[in-house]
């Protein structure tokens, strides 16, 4: 039906695109040979239209990527619990065997099997495991014989396995660039169309190749504790697609573009607090290539699952004393507004007054004075600050360094 | 020709800024068709992303994020301490609203994250449209974010609590003035595009879908399948030439400020045309706020089969047209009224201040009055009856619910 009305669209376009050269209906009325030529073009562009519907719209131009991605997408079957399901997808990320998912419960089992594209059958074990970003590494075994368990996975060589290279870098970010890696900010730009591959559901069974579904790639956004998404560590960056993907058996799926290069991988659900739906996202290549190289680091041993923790948490620091008393009242959604500021104190030296009203604190908007004492108490001593703050109906910007005394209130 | 650098081309501004370019690449598509190759499918893909992204480079100039600051927490999920009403609306003088069934409220278990959202530049001296759906917590301060960096205060001139707009000024004289495309000229089945801003970032965050159908919501809104969330409500849906169709905000078949957010994400999402849009605009900058409309009334919750009016406020619209306990409701706006459902369905996009028409059958007379809906905050307290109104008997009038005390 959608491609249907597509083709209507263009068929309508184009026909207001002749009305447009003046074809219709005054010169009908003056010129006699003009319906003629308004027929002719008519059906020209019928005829046109038609094998444009035929040629173009039959193919879907998703071809190329679905033939890039199915067989690089496994299905994996594993622990129940629940209802936590025991099924999800993986995606092929090496010759010898890799296979990289979703950290869940389907893994927690002795026996997690994958199935891949032709419906052969293997052993997975767990090389490695991120509880932050919620990442698992496995391993395939030697393929199962027809109608038998397959082998446990052990040291000797599988493979090779169709797998998506993710090695890539970001401008500017801290990924050894290996030789020739691909930029992965230019393989997707907001309002690419994306493609995920995968298995919810656990519709595909066996041999039968994974669900394919479509829709743009939104923007790429941090996941950030604004949003607070639940039970979710990770607050770094995720691609926002508008396909639906949220659902058992599609984390895990492959996201590839109109190309079918691999641009990320479909994350756990989670619900947004924002909207309180199923946020539809994916994990950047870029963030799962960096999961893949501390995978492949040397101290990982062969021995049991690994747990990796964030090392963003740090130890204890000193907390910054700007000088500036926020207004405080029991109600506690009210905007952060400076009560006062302590004479000599830092904030008084960047030229914070009182009944400023702080919108947000470096680039971070705090819209009530929770969010504020948040804030602050992620701030280090050392740490200069930006704030943002209103002022009459000016906002400016000031900067608060720790060892500083002159203005530096600028418009 | 080399059709790949057609394409290539395609995106450049200097191509897109004119209008029908886009039509004029789909045409000499449509003529090359015979000669296409096989995978040309997928040039036209890639043609259709570009077309996307252009729209959104096109558009970029005149979407702005918002931002606010305090306000209140959501009712449901406000501490103990500050449940004496914080008011919905200004000039509330009457009894606190917990005593009257007759109550604007949010009526739902639902917590609004903040973060920033989307607004659409309406006029070059600094008139910018958005949702409503924004301000639900009455914020303290907004501020807006212009495309050019510009960060500047933002004054809520009014709000449209029924039609979910809001109308902000700022401070500026050159916001760039985005083409609008009519109402008439939308055709179900086109591409429709939405943007917004409140993933953050510099760019909009897009979403592609088409028009599901137009004149909902008795002829409000029109319907697209494109993702709409909080993330772009207040945010353009624009079809693929980068002319606005309409400003997305939550919708549903029933009142109340968070109507609509049972559709997030779900493609069904909707957006206000440009007439309605020009007229409500037009209202909105001369400080009219529009608010649910109400009657005033309670109507027999035993019977499912007729609108029968068991009780009116004093004062209230209904009592000024005189209308008596024991009438019942034959038509409303010139929809027949079998049961309170219906009721609502005819008059929960009227706002109050506008007058409706009422056919009342009154021992077996009929006769037609014109009433003028009312704000909640004027309708008076209902009248003790034989059989009282009681406030505890979990049926009859919580107006969010399903209830018989509500005028739409």
């Amino acid at each position: 039906m959608l491609q249907l009305a597509r083709v209507q669209e263009v068929r309508q376009r184009s026909r207001r695109f002749v009305t447009s050269r003046g074809l219709k209906p005054a010169a009908r009325a003056s010129i006699s040979i003009a319906p003629l030529i308004q027929r002719g073009i008519g059906w020209m562009i019928f005829v046109a239209t038609c094998l444009v519907a035929v040629e173009v719209f039959a193919g879907g131009g998703f071809d190329r990527a679905i033939a890039a991605v199915r067989p690089r997408v496994v299905k994996l079957y594993g622990l129940s619990v629940g209802r936590e399901k025991g099924y999800g997808s993986g995606v092929l990320v090496s010759a010898d065997g890799l296979v990289l998912t979703v950290s869940s419960i389907l893994l927690d089992g002795q026996n997690v099997r994958a199935v891949l594209f032709d419906g052969s059958l293997y052993a997975a074990k767990l090389v490695r495991r991120d509880e932050t970003r919620q990442l698992a590494l496995l391993q395939l075994g030697p393929a199962a014989e027809e109608g038998a368990e397959p082998a446990a996975v052990d040291d000797a060589e599988v493979g090779p396995f169709p797998f998506f290279d993710i090695a890539c870098r970001r401008p500017g970010d801290a990924l050894p660039a290996a030789d020739g890696a691909v930029d992965c900010d230019a393989l997707l730009q907001p309002a690419d169309w994306v493609l995920a591959a995968g298995n919810p559901f656990k519709v595909a069974e066996g041999a039968e190749p994974v669900s394919i579904s479509h829709g743009v790639f939104s923007t790429r956004t941090r996941l950030d504790a604004k949003r607070r998404v639940r039970e979710f560590p990770y607050h770094g960056d995720v691609l926002v697609i508008d396909a639906v993907t949220s659902n058992p058996g599609s984390p895990g799926s492959a996201l590839v573009n109109l190309d079918g290069a691999f641009v990320g991988m479909i994350g756990r659900v989670v619900k947004s607090n924002r909207t309180h739906t199923h946020f539809n996202y994916a994990m950047p290549r870029d963030v799962l290539y960096e999961f893949l190289l501390e995978a492949k680091t040397p101290e990982v041993t062969g021995d049991d699952a690994l747990l990796v923790r964030s090392s963003d948490s740090g130890g204890e620091v000193e907390r910054l004393d700007t000088g500036i008393r926020i207004t405080r009242t029991a109600y506690v959604r009210i905007p952060p507004l400076v009560d006062r500021v302590r004479r000599g104190s830092l904030a008084a030296g960047a030229g914070v007054r009182r009944d400023d009203l702080i919108l947000s604190i470096n680039g971070e908007t705090v819209a009530d004075v929770e969010a504020y004492d948040k804030r602050m108490s992620r701030l280090s001593n050392n740490e200069s600050i930006v704030l943002v703050i209103r002022r009459g109906r000016r906002i400016l910007s000031v900067r608060i360094e720790p060892q500083m005394s002159e203005e530096a209130v600028k418009p | 020709m080399n059709r790949k650098r057609t394409v290539g081309q395609f995106g450049m501004h200097s191509v897109f800024r004119r209008r029908g370019a886009v039509l004029a690449v789909v045409f000499s598509l449509i003529f090359m068709a015979p000669t296409l190759a096989s995978d040309d499918a997928y040039e036209v893909r890639r043609a259709t992303q570009e077309c996307f992204r252009a729209v959104a480079t096109r558009l970029r100039p005149s979407l702005v994020k918002i931002e606010t600051v305090g306000g209140t927490q959501p009712l449901t999920a406000a501490p103990r301490r500050i449940a004496t009403p914080i008011p919905l609306e200004e000039g509330s003088e009457r009894a606190p609203r917990s005593q009257t069934p007759f109550r604007d409220t949010l009526g739902s278990k639902f917590v609004i994250a903040g973060g920033p959202v989307t607004g659409l530049v309406y006029s070059s001296d600094g008139y910018i449209i958005t949702s409503s759906f924004n301000f639900v917590r009455d914020p303290a301060l907004i501020s807006v974010t212009l495309a050019d960096g510009r960060h500047l205060v933002a004054d809520l001139v009014a709000r449209d609590h029924v039609r979910k707009l809001a109308l902000l000024k700022v401070d500026a004289d050159d916001l760039v003035v985005p083409e609008w495309v009519s109402h008439q000229d939308v055709r179900v089945g086109q591409w429709a595009i939405a943007l917004g801003l409140g993933f953050g970032g510099r760019d909009a965050s897009i979403t592609v879908g088409i028009v599901s159908a137009w004149r909902r919501m008795q002829g409000n809104a029109i319907q697209t399948d494109a993702k709409l969330n909080p993330a772009n409500y207040g945010g353009p849906l624009c079809d693929l030439s980068g002319r606005v169709i309409g400003i997305a905000v939550p919708m549903a078949q029933r009142p109340g400020e968070l109507a609509g957010v049972e559709f997030y994400d779900a493609g069904i999402g909707f957006a206000v045309p440009r007439e309605r849009v020009d007229a409500i605009a037009a209202e909105l900058m001369t400080g009219r706020s529009f608010y649910r409309g109400w009657l005033g009334i309670v109507l027999d919750p035993r019977r499912k089969d007729a609108a029968i009016v068991t009780n009116i406020a004093d004062p209230s619209p209904m009592q000024a047209v005189g209308v008596l306990p024991g009438d019942r409701i034959v038509r409303a706006n010139g929809t027949e009224i079998d049961h309170f459902g219906h009721l609502v369905q005819a008059l929960y996009m009227i706002p109050a201040g506008e007058t409706v028409p009422l056919e009342i059958e009154r021992d077996d007379e009929r006769f037609t009055v014109q009433v003028t809906l009312a704000r909640s905050v004027d309708l008076g307290s209902l009248p003790d009856l034989t059989e009282p109104f009681d406030p505890a008997d979990p049926q009859p009038q919580t107006p969010e619910d399903s209830s018989e005390g509500d005028g739409g």
